[in-house]
């Protein structure tokens, strides 16, 4: 009794695991791609600027224009993936809300992230 | 995935009612909290949640009267109430107190307290740790304290920046008071972070699904992700520090290579998100509140729940905006200057939401909603002063003013203590049955809001004439006089309404118990009827709102006409449900109650302070109690029952307990061993960050060990995990024990050889920063071989006494994870030091 028992559970808890992580990664995935961005972007300016890796005019802030491009066509691109919730506000639910607010929330927050890569040459 | 079940209200409801005689007797049996002095050994959420409640508040209470200390000495010019050391002490105190004692730990205990009930669970998943929790914070906390009135409490500032915090400025022992104490209650703080993530994710009522979850307990989920990546950056810079002052490894001083900006990020890498992990508890509460108060549901729940994640996730990226004048980069701080101000734009979301609910229901006039009209009027200019302090050339000059003690006060009071008093009046009835009185409550109100912004608008100004925070006194012809007599008035009036809210908490606590009822309306499952053993059923939930959208759900659960109205095993026990759609996955068996939380919690504490005074043989004895204490708790736990499935009603049969990904203390573990990763990662991250400053690595007069012995050591880790992995598939035979025995000499034999290695390599942590980074990646690597050795010898112990079977092997997975992490960390240690000299050339 016990071993099936843990058998069926096994069995309901790989359905019923319902894809957890897959479902969060897919949610969050805008959000990852903000964090990955930002540790990119701040990486390479600090380190750009530090004696082991100093580099001669400062940052390399084309490599961070790619970055930024990148970023963006990503985010514009799982905006539009997530764009059926507003045509039905009212019958989304949670994970599809979540994936769109997330997307434009990243799309707003890297791009004016990057506004300074425009703005600021150099180390000081 | 929002899709309604059936309502059961109106359908077939899983059992029958009435209730067979003695059923209910025998569930108050098991649950019942004991009495008189045993009452510390109760370790029930409701005992250790209203514990931890008292606690934190006695420190609020504490931390203000040091904030009346500050405000009585710079009330007047050029006074001499308190001296400057102790001024240091007292403010290094408040700041300490109020944000390590009273912040982070109120949020836990309210939602240990809250949460269970809120999720219709009987209890969270691990009472015990929650207890272990609850009372290292509590005893170490008090003796921290009192290291005040012997004039040892820390006096370097909250933020403990070295070269100030280092043996050459601070030679007493004043700050290893912090580093030890505090580092050991953030460890509490975490472990009260897993058993909360857990509950959440794993005990809601049946159709809870993450859609119809409380905000508040999304946010508390959010906040305790947060804690998980948090948390271990400030543990391992207080490691790091301590470290230099015991050992005098110079990960700070600058002329053997160390950075003082490395303490910075790393605090900072803690500090900011903790603002938000205070925030963001506040934030959900606050979203639980409004929809009750308003009477309608809340405007944009969902977009309130992903911005709380958003905000979340972003806080990540504004650590250095508190470095503004550090030196930094101007692109690096331009890239955080921009986070901080992205913040606010969930930020924003959720308070508009706020204001739409209110405007779109019916407001209830009464404390609470004063309460909360206070926290968001505060709370806004709190965020726009924030958004202020973002522009780095304002903060610039700011930089250290009054104008920063202002802004973080409106954020931190506005933006937490209100809601928190909020919260207090709201659900304070759930004790007694007792509401606060609506009469004083407007006097307590107009006492904290006026005394606040009394004292703390002025400091705005205060700032931008230039009086710089953290001064024990000032001349009188600045101009500051009046405006700093002005705060200290707001400040007393403020402390005047929080006594006030406390003789009348007081006063209400002793009053007869009444039936709670649900006094304010509210939808959410900890107005139902609760006892020791939380409802009397465990209710399936068909809607965000199940109080307002079921209306007979409160009778048909006090029946015991839903779910597990009984004890099943004869033990406590409830019901483990799945992460997202919350349909019952298996029976989760809780322990008892017990004393052994609490003397592995004074061990822990004892050992922590004794220590940092040096007293070795006392600290000692209390390490023993500690791991003995531990030892004897987890001895008694995962244990089989007699059952092997239970019927919980409406024809759901549940496995008793389950194995391996589909326990909860598989999950806990590997939560755990994300914290450990971190804590790694931060150590990694000082490893490289001080050879960056460094033209040549490793630095000339250091050396690496030879790469063959980083291979035997790989080679002997991987060797001990493979032993290990055997084992786990040897349940029930006699090799197991000298399987986990021959694994622990693997890994004994490895770390042999990483030492061996590093004394032919000549390395002095002393001589360099780099070398003590090295040292100090090493040594972490050590204490998890010691680890491993109390777990292999604690397994094989298990195994000869026959406490390793199918049906209790949660031991023997665990271990094995921790195993596996130990053998991946410490390839990861010999790759981090071997790679980056060689990407540096």
């Amino acid at each position: 009794m016990s071993v099936n028992m843990n058998k069926n559970m096994s069995k309901n808890m790989s359905r019923a695991s319902e894809h957890f992580f897959r479902r969060l990664l897919g949610a969050i995935l805008p959000l990852l791609v903000w964090l990955l961005h930002f540790a990119f972007c701040y990486g390479l300016a600090a380190a750009q600027c530090t004696p082991a890796a100093m580099r001669e005019g400062g940052p390399d802030r084309t490599l961070m224009g790619i970055a930024t491009v990148v970023a963006l066509a990503l985010l514009a691109w799982l905006v539009w993936r997530a764009r059926g919730v507003l045509a039905h506000p009212g019958r989304a639910g949670l994970w599809q809300w979540a994936s769109f607010l997330f997307a434009a929330l990243s799309l707003v927050a890297v791009s004016w992230n990057s506004v300074p890569i425009l703005l600021v040459p150099g180390c000081a | 995935m929002n899709s309604p079940l059936p309502n059961q209200s109106t359908a077939q409801l899983p059992n029958p009612v009435p209730r067979p005689e003695g059923e209910l007797e025998r569930l108050e049996d098991v649950w019942r909290t004991p009495r008189g002095w045993r009452f510390l050994s109760s370790v029930n959420n409701t005992s250790i949640g209203l514990l931890y409640i008292g606690t934190t508040l006695l420190f609020f209470v504490l931390a203000g009267i040091l904030g009346l200390l500050i405000r009585t000495q710079l009330a007047v010019p050029e006074n001499t109430f308190l001296s400057a050391g102790t001024y240091n002490q007292v403010f290094t105190m408040h700041g300490t107190v109020m944000m390590f004692l009273f912040a982070i730990p109120v949020v836990e205990a309210l939602a240990v307290y809250l949460l269970p009930n809120m999720l219709g669970a009987r209890d969270l998943p691990f009472p015990r740790l929650s207890a272990y929790a609850y009372w290292a914070y509590a005893i170490g906390g008090l003796a921290f304290f009192c290291t005040l009135f012997v004039g040892l409490a820390p006096d370097g500032g909250w933020f403990m920046y070295p070269p100030l915090t280092g043996t050459k400025y601070s030679p007493g022992l004043n700050a290893d008071f912090w580093l030890l104490g505090i580092g050991f209650i953030e460890i509490s703080a975490i472990a009260g972070a897993i058993e909360l993530i857990i509950g959440i994710l794993f005990t809601r009522a049946p159709g809870m699904t993450l859609g119809r979850m409380p905000v508040y307990a999304w946010a508390m989920l959010v906040v305790a992700v947060m804690i998980v990546f948090a948390f271990p950056a400030v543990i391992a810079g207080t490691a790091l520090l301590e470290l230099e002052r015991a050992f005098d490894w110079p990960f700070f001083i600058p002329e053997r290579g160390g950075d003082p900006l490395l303490w910075q990020h790393l605090f900072w890498f803690f500090g900011h998100p903790e603002v938000y992990i205070i925030f963001l508890p506040a934030a959900g509460m606050v979203s639980t509140m409004i929809p009750t108060i308003a009477g309608t549901s809340l405007v944009g729940r969902r977009a309130v729940i992903a911005a709380l994640v958003g905000v979340g996730v972003f806080s990540f990226g504004l650590w250095a905006h508190h470095m503004f004048t550090a030196g930094l980069g101007v692109l690096e701080m331009s890239f955080v200057s921009a986070a901080s101000m992205a913040v606010a734009v969930p930020t924003a979301i959720q308070v508009f939401a706020w204001i739409c609910t209110l405007w779109k229901g019916k407001v209830q006039r009464g404390a609470p909603t004063l309460f909360l009209l206070g926290f968001m009027f505060i709370f806004v200019l709190g965020g726009l002063t924030g958004v202020m302090v973002a522009v780095i050339p304002f903060d610039w000059q700011v930089h250290d003013t009054y104008f920063i003690v202002a802004h973080f006060h409106y954020v931190l009071i506005g933006g937490m203590v209100f809601p928190v008093f909020a919260a207090m009046y709201y659900w304070i009835p759930l004790i007694n049955g007792n509401r606060l009185s609506e009469q004083w409550a407007k006097w307590v109100f107009w006492l904290m809001f006026g005394g606040f912004n009394v004292a703390f608008f002025p400091m705005h100004i205060t700032g931008l004439l230039g009086m710089p925070r953290r001064v024990y006194t000032y001349a009188p012809d600045l101009g500051w006089n009046g405006l700093n007599m002005l705060s200290t008035v707001g400040a007393f009036a403020f402390a005047a309404g929080v006594v006030l809210f406390a003789f009348d908490v007081v006063r209400t606590l002793k009053r007869r118990t009444q039936p709670v009822g649900n006094p304010w309306n509210a939808s959410t499952l900890e107005w139902l009827t609760s006892e020791d053993y939380g409802n009397r059923s465990i209710p399936r939930v068909v809607s965000p709102n199940p109080l307002w959208d079921q209306p007979t759900l409160s009778r048909d659960v006090d029946q015991g006409a839903y779910y597990l109205p009984q004890t099943a095993t004869g033990h406590r026990e409830t019901i483990a449900t799945s992460p997202v759609g919350a349909e019952p996955r298996y029976l989760l068996v809780l322990p008892g109650d017990s004393w052994l939380p609490l003397i592995a919690a004074a061990g822990t504490a004892g050992f922590f302070l004794l220590l940092t005074m040096k007293l070795n043989l006392l600290a000692t004895l209390c390490g023993i109690m500690a791991v003995v204490g531990t030892i004897a708790w987890l001895w008694e736990s995962d244990r089989g029952v007699p059952e092997t499935s239970v019927d919980a009603g409406g024809g759901i049969v549940l496995p008793v307990g389950a194995r391996g990904t589909a326990s909860h203390s598989w999950w806990a573990t590997i939560i755990m061993l994300v914290v450990d990763a971190s804590i790694f990662a931060s150590f990694a991250f000082a490893y490289l960050h001080v050879s960056m400053r460094l033209q040549v690595c490793p630095p000339p007069g250091s050396a690496l060990p030879p790469v063959e012995l980083a291979w035997l050591s790989a080679g002997l880790l991987v060797a001990g995990s493979a032993l290990v992995w055997l084992a786990t598939h040897a349940l029930g035979r006699r090799r197991l024990p000298w399987l986990a025995l021959a694994a622990l000499a693997c890994a004994l034999a490895s770390f042999g050889v990483d030492l061996h290695g590093l004394r032919a390599a000549d390395l002095a942590p002393s001589e360099s920063a780099w070398a003590a980074a090295v040292a100090a990646l090493a040594s972490y690597q050590g204490l998890h071989i010691v680890l491993l050795a109390i777990m292999a010898l604690y397994l094989a112990l298990r195994g000869w006494r026959g406490h390793l079977t199918a049906r209790s092997r949660a031991t023997l997975d665990n271990i094995a994870l921790v195993w596996h992490y130990t053998t991946l960390q410490g390839m990861a240690w010999m790759s981090a030091v071997r790679l980056v000299p060689l990407l540096m050339e």
